[in-house]
């Protein structure tokens, strides 16, 4: 028998599973780690066809969001602004850099400047921007802190437990709804006296984003 | 948190990750792959390699992709987001735009607003502001979205069959003007619908002036105008009929299905709707003499069943009792109930009505306008305004003058001549006889064949147009988009040919309006934005009827005589034909038969006796529970005998359908089937009728009809025609409801319920009241803090109202993105329509069920069925996956993504209103009306799977997706779905609100904010939904009536959706004649459950009631 099954073998179960204790979590751990949005997703930085740096224009300028964002509050789309909107400063600032050639060009033969697109949701699933921005949910909330970012990333996992998370407790979520756009706001916000009088009441069933 | 990585420099081509996959996505072989896998269409292999090569390639290429492919595929696809480089001013991306229009029908229009998502219509609506307007519409406004997006339409122009360029068409029409200018239009001939259209009629005008030798005829298969002629006639000056539904308090009708066949018919169901909600002494009354079974018929507080050419000895008979033009006394059968209508009509005077159908000939509405005139109705119920559409000659005059070879250019400007054109005039033959024939047409069909031109015609979305609507006020037909295909409009064809120089339809319908006085801007803008010109309809006409032209039209009738009568009617699905490639049209069921795909061939069950078809009971099933006793039925397959019908030498021969309620010895048969050369939805599909139609008595007609030895299978959506004693319809009599208000929470077991009530306010909107323990728990019993104490949503059908139109459940189709299925697998009760009308049948229950007589004199009630948003609903609890919740706010929605398809749900559902996706019906190709042989053989596309024709791979099919609804998503095989309120217009309604509430708490929507698709097409306003919170909301009210019930209510399942019970109006004398006095249902009711509502306690004794309670006790 001892030639078929050497002494070793007797440690083989203990082996085995103590190589399954160890193997087994590292595998699970890595599939709900690497697999899920906080992983697929977070980081995602495409290259865009125009450096545009939310740095310079939302941090540096302070500009408000809303300026070339403007559907944001009417739309659930928050529309990528026209490259007219962007001619209406760079005809005079910097308007011969080489960086702005594509607007210019945008601007002067009416074709569409191709920009990746970052955050998407699925298209089952309606989120809508208006009625966040209008309800006191910051930009900041789900893209960061864009202000900071020199090309834009993906920040937040946007995943379904992600939008649960603050529409279960959206009172440690939201904020006076004029101050939306100031992303670097921190101050003081009594959240749950907003919920109260707000009536705020994010729906939690499956209607209130899949239809 | 984590790092961020830095920002790549990479090529800008490519797809291009975050991580580093660049050189392996990048490789040839594997960007290929990408390109392949994921922009739709792209199915083609590349060139140079076998289809051998190309596999060893990507196997190793895969192979190469390795883990890199892995990752890859947990990363979506790069999708670009192109702005505009200047956006339009207003233009907000996301936001759906509305923009009042109008559809143009046969001498008049229906006004409509128009939604458009990001530039693409996707929604038809009514217009409300239309004075007296609801926003309802008809079911083929409704699907009239569906036509824009038909990928079977006309795509090119074509001259003798081949692409013709745009320019070369309009230097062909330049030819015409030009040959036509030389020789005042010698030679020339028009051929066209009618048209209400003020810019036609101004450029018919101007051909007339223009080319004086020119003649301009006017066709439309179903006229519908025959009441203008008549009463032209009897009053002796040119006319135009409106009649006042609302207005009307008795009401006649002459074989005329107002509510259903006849033209405005949405309007006159807005009217008569109207005059019928009160349910008390004010509501109207209708009689209705008629031979076929017709949706006013089904409506009638009294129904008179005669043969068609009896209707006219009926109308005499009034007529000589009110002492009008025309009349002498009805033949014996008919004295009595005709002297008791007479007599009532007299009472009402002139908010009296008297209407006549478009299949009985002139003297009968001749004699409609003596009777109305009498009465003096005219200028009450019946208004005379002068004409808006242009005198033109008919068929029969441009077939004479093509048979005198005097037509040289034959313009033909929409319809389908060669198919619809009366038989006798064999139109295909002597179209030919023109030198040129050019034609607009919508598809390229039978008339495309005879054209020299074929013209691609714009849709009335695409193009500018005007139209006047039923009572002569001035709508735009504004485009929502450019033509589709370059398609033209008939305003620019005539321009051309006119050699205006102002071609466009837009300068044509500007010139037009500066004359109707809505020449500058702001008038102009107010005219689109109003969707209609203040003011605008024609005057009034003050005449007195000529009592000596009545009674010579009168004398001069001689009624059609033979075996059979033969009735030749408009269908509710694909009108004359023009809707024939219509997929939602195709599969609505017919509001009457419920039959889809098809039309058929109606006869009474006498009349099928006598015609010697097999009767056959089937297993299991009584005569009358199955009305199509002649046929084999199989779980909505019903196999049906076939006849041919043989008029003036020409025959036809289709399926027989018994129809309860049918006139004897007539036969009925619905034009617009049995097309050849038509779209694939509509190819084959039922039958030709046109062949008995022929231009000296169009529907009415007589002929013979023998059986033949075959059988035909149909597809059925309500197999059951009868209640069986259930009160899922709840009937009353005025007098009945007026001695007990609440009779109809005292029918079923709902009344043994204890503490049972219907509805009742409570803060969040449920009916809390004790009661027995519910098998089905309630959620918010469950977790009572995820009830929102703002919305409650709920719905209230007023049964009294609905008349079953089915405009309801298009509307729900084009909301909803719900799919068609094809016959086949309608036949296999697998149609997806969220909302169905439950037609019902009942008979005088003195009567034996097995009797022939049981189907002879039936009466018929209409319910719209869908999800009943049980609060404890039977689905939620049997769903393993949780797909099927209540929301916070009382709607019972379906997570589709949740769901695994094991269809408890739908069993467990006591209403049956839940669908299922057995196919991709989106993606995959469905047989459509396929299978016109005896049994329905699976051409199976859809069984194919994978290996079928995938419609979303074929570059053709990209048009239908542009119909799709973006606020809905699309479903996909193994889900099910249904009615979920509209839940997109919640949301979008709650959003709304909160964004103008802002930081403050108003967040209630306003009642009325809201409405769902069926609500808002319902031209009866029978569809109310609100919120049950809101105490001064209209859904409150009604919820509030003593006619509030619930359907299945002693299931307790306490549905959100509820009914108004439907009151009847009969008048207490002709009641008497017909041994009629309680509704059918109730007495069918009354017979099964021996208990009668109208009795005090009628419905139980304290005993048993206190045991329930016990009970209850117990199982809590």
């Amino acid at each position: 028998m001892s030639d078929i099954f050497p002494k070793w073998t007797n440690k083989l179960p203990a082996m085995v599973g103590i190589a399954a204790a160890v193997l087994v979590p590292t595998i699970l751990a890595g599939i709900t780690y690497y697999f899920t949005p906080k992983y697929t997703r977070i980081g995602y930085q495409p290259k865009q066809p125009v450096a545009f740096s939310h740095a310079i224009h939302a941090g540096q300028l302070g500009m408000d969001c809303r300026y070339c964002h403007s559907d944001v509050d009417k739309s659930w789309f928050s529309n990528i602004p026209s490259s007219e909107t962007c001619m209406r400063c760079h005809t005079a600032v910097v308007k011969d850099s080489p960086k702005l050639a594509l607007v210019r060009d945008s601007y002067a033969t009416g074709k569409p400047i191709p920009w990746v697109q970052i955050h998407k949701t699925p298209d089952y699933v309606y989120f809508n921007h208006s009625v966040h921005v209008a309800r006191g949910i910051s930009c900041v909330k789900c893209h960061g802190e864009v202000q900071k970012m020199d090309e834009v990333f993906h920040a937040q996992p946007l995943s379904m437990g992600f939008c649960l998370e603050c529409h279960r407790q959206p009172e440690k979520h939201i904020r006076p709804n004029e101050l939306v756009t100031q992303l670097d706001w921190s101050g003081e916000f009594d959240g749950k006296k907003a919920v109260h009088d707000w009536k705020v009441q994010p729906g939690i069933s499956c209607s209130t984003c899949h239809r | 948190m984590k790092t961020i990585p830095p920002i790549c420099n990479e090529p800008e081509t490519g797809p291009k990750y975050w991580r580093s996959l660049d050189q392996l996505a990048d490789r040839p072989e594997f960007r290929q792959w990408m390109e392949r896998e994921f922009p739709a269409g792209a199915s083609i292999a590349p060139d140079g390699e076998t289809r051998r090569d190309w596999m060893k390639l990507m196997s190793a290429s895969f192979l190469l992709a390795g883990l890199g492919g892995v990752a890859s595929g947990c990363r979506r696809p790069e999708e670009q987001l192109t702005p505009f480089a200047k956006q339009p001013e207003g233009y907000v991306h996301g936001r759906a735009q509305h923009f009042a229009t109008a559809m143009p029908v046969r001498g008049s229009a229906i006004p409509l607003v128009v939604k458009s998502a990001d530039g693409r219509p996707v929604k038809i609506e009514g217009n409300a502001l239309i004075p007296e307007g609801n926003g309802g519409t008809d079911q083929f406004a409704q699907a009239a979205l569906l036509d824009l997006y038909d990928p079977d339409r006309a795509h090119r122009h074509a001259k003798n069959g081949n692409d013709a360029r745009i320019e070369a068409v309009r230097d062909a029409l330049a030819e015409i003007a030009k040959t036509s200018a030389a020789d005042q239009g010698a030679g020339l001939a028009f051929l066209a619908g009618r048209s209400s259209s003020p810019s036609r009629a101004r450029l018919q005008a101007l051909v007339a002036e223009k080319y004086p030798k020119a003649s301009w005829h006017a066709y439309e298969p179903v006229d519908l105008s025959i009441a203008d002629s008549a009463y032209s006639q009897a009053f002796g000056t040119p006319v135009h009929v409106v009649t006042e539904l609302s207005k009307a308090r008795r009401i006649l009708s002459l074989d005329s299905d107002f509510l259903g066949a006849e033209a405005e018919a949405y309007r006159n169901i807005r009217g008569f709707s109207k005059g019928r909600k009160s349910a008390d002494e004010a509501m109207n009354r209708l009689y209705v003499v008629e031979s076929l079974m017709t949706l006013t018929g089904g409506n009638a507080d009294h129904r008179l069943r005669v043969k068609p050419s009896d209707v006219f000895a009926v109308a005499k008979g009034v007529a000589a009792e009110l002492g009008a033009a025309g009349g002498s006394a009805a033949p014996g059968p008919f004295s009595a109930w005709v002297k008791e209508v007479a007599k009532d009509l007299k009472e009402a005077g002139s908010s009296a009505l008297v209407v006549a159908g478009y299949t009985q000939p002139l003297a009968v509405h001749l004699l409609a306008a003596a009777i109305n005139s009498a009465l003096g109705a005219v200028g009450n119920t019946v208004l005379l305004t002068q004409p808006v559409e242009s005198p033109a000659l008919g068929i029969t005059e441009l077939a004479a003058a093509l048979q005198a070879g005097s037509v040289q250019t034959l313009v033909i400007l929409g319809g389908n001549p060669a198919y619809t054109a009366p038989a006798d005039l064999q139109f295909p033959v002597l179209a030919k006889k023109a030198k040129s024939v050019v034609r607009l047409g919508y598809h390229e069909d039978e008339t495309s064949a005879l054209a020299t031109w074929n013209l691609s015609s714009a849709h009335f979305l695409e193009a500018w147009g005007d139209a006047r609507i039923a009572d002569g006020t001035v709508v735009p037909v504004q485009p929502l988009v450019e033509p589709l295909f370059g398609g033209l409009s008939e305003l620019e064809v005539l321009a051309r040919i006119l050699g205006e120089s102002k071609s466009s339809p837009l300068e044509v319908v500007r010139d037009t309006l500066k004359a109707l006085g809505a020449g500058d801007e702001s008038a102009w803008k107010r005219f689109l934005h109003d969707g209609f010109l203040t003011g605008s309809a024609p005057a009034a006409v003050s005449a007195n009827l000529n009592a000596g032209a009545v009674a010579a039209g009168v004398a001069a009738y001689k009624p059609v005589t033979g075996n059979y009568e033969v009735v030749i009617t408009r269908d509710a699905s694909v009108d004359d034909g023009r809707f024939n490639n219509n997929g939602w049209l195709q599969e609505l069921p017919d509001p009457i038969t419920k039959v889809t795909w098809d039309n058929v061939i109606q006869v009474s069950q006498k009349t099928a006796k006598a015609l010697g078809l097999p009767v056959k009971k089937v297993k299991g099933q009584t005569a009358d529970q199955n009305p199509v006793e002649a046929s084999e039925a199989h779980d909505g397959q019903y196999d049906q005998p076939v006849v041919r019908i043989t008029v003036a030498g020409k025959s036809v021969e289709g399926p027989v359908w018994i129809q309860p309620g049918m006139a004897e010895g007539t036969v009925a048969v619905s034009l617009g089937y049995g097309r050849t050369a038509t779209g694939r939805v509509g190819r084959n599909v039922g039958f030709d009728a046109y062949p008995l139609f022929n231009s000296t008595s169009r529907h009415l007609t007589a002929g013979s009809v023998e059986k033949v030895p075959r059988k035909f299978r149909l597809a059925v959506t309500q197999e059951h025609g009868l209640m069986e004693g259930r009160p899922v319809i709840r009937e009353a009599n005025l007098d009945q409801f007026k001695a007990k208000p609440d009779f109809a929470t005292h029918m079923d077991l709902d009344a043994h319920l204890p503490h049972y009530v219907p509805f009742k306010t409570e803060s969040d909107g449920r009916n809390q009241e004790k009661r027995p323990q519910n098998i089905y728990e309630h959620p918010y019993d469950q977790n009572p803090s995820t009830a929102s104490k703002i919305h409650q949503w709920g719905m209230v059908i007023d049964l009294q109202s609905c008349v079953g139109c089915s405009a309801c459940v298009i509307a729900c189709q084009a909301e909803n993105n719900i799919p068609i299925v094809g016959k086949d697998q309608v036949a296999r009760g697998r149609e997806m329509l969220w909302m169905r009308i439950d037609r019902y049948f009942s008979h005088d229950p003195s009567v034996d069920i097995n009797a022939e007589q049981a189907s002879e004199e039936p009466q018929m009630a209409m319910q719209p069925m869908f999800c009943q948003h049980c609060e404890a609903a039977p689905c939620e609890s049997v769903c393993p996956v949780n797909a099927t919740v209540h929301d916070e706010e009382g709607v019972n929605v379906m997570a589709y993504n949740r769901c695994i398809g094991t269809r408890y749900c739908a069993n467990n559902c006591p209403y049956k209103v839940r669908r299922f996706n057995w196919f991709d019906f989106n993606k995959r190709e469905t047989d459509y009306g396929a299978a016109q042989d005896q049994h329905l053989v699976n051409t199976g596309n859809l069984y194919k799977g994978p290996l079928g024709v995938n419609r979303n791979a074929e570059p053709e099919w990209e048009i239908i997706k542009l119909v799709k609804n973006p606020d809905v998503s699309v479903r996909m095989r193994g889900v099910m779905e249904k009615c979920n309120f509209c839940v997109q217009r919640i949301e979008q309604g709650k959003i709304a609100q909160k964004i103008k509430a802002g930081n403050s708490g108003e967040v209630a929507v306003p009642d009325g904010n809201i409405r769902t698709a069926c609500q808002q097409a319902c031209p009866a306003e029978a569809i109310v939904f609100g919120n049950l919170l809101d105490p001064e909301s209209e859904v409150v009210k009604l919820k509030k009536n003593s006619r509030n019930y619930s359907v299945l209510g002693f299931l307790d399942t306490r549905p959100r959706v509820t009914y108004l019970a439907r009151i009847r109006n009969p008048n207490p004398a002709v009641a008497a004649l017909e041994k009629r006095t309680t509704p059918d249902t109730q007495r069918d009711y009354e017979r099964f459950r021996h208990e009668n509502p109208f009795e005090e306690k009628s419905h139980g004794h304290e005993g048993q009631k206190h045991a329930a309670i016990e009970a209850g006790k117990g199982a809590a």
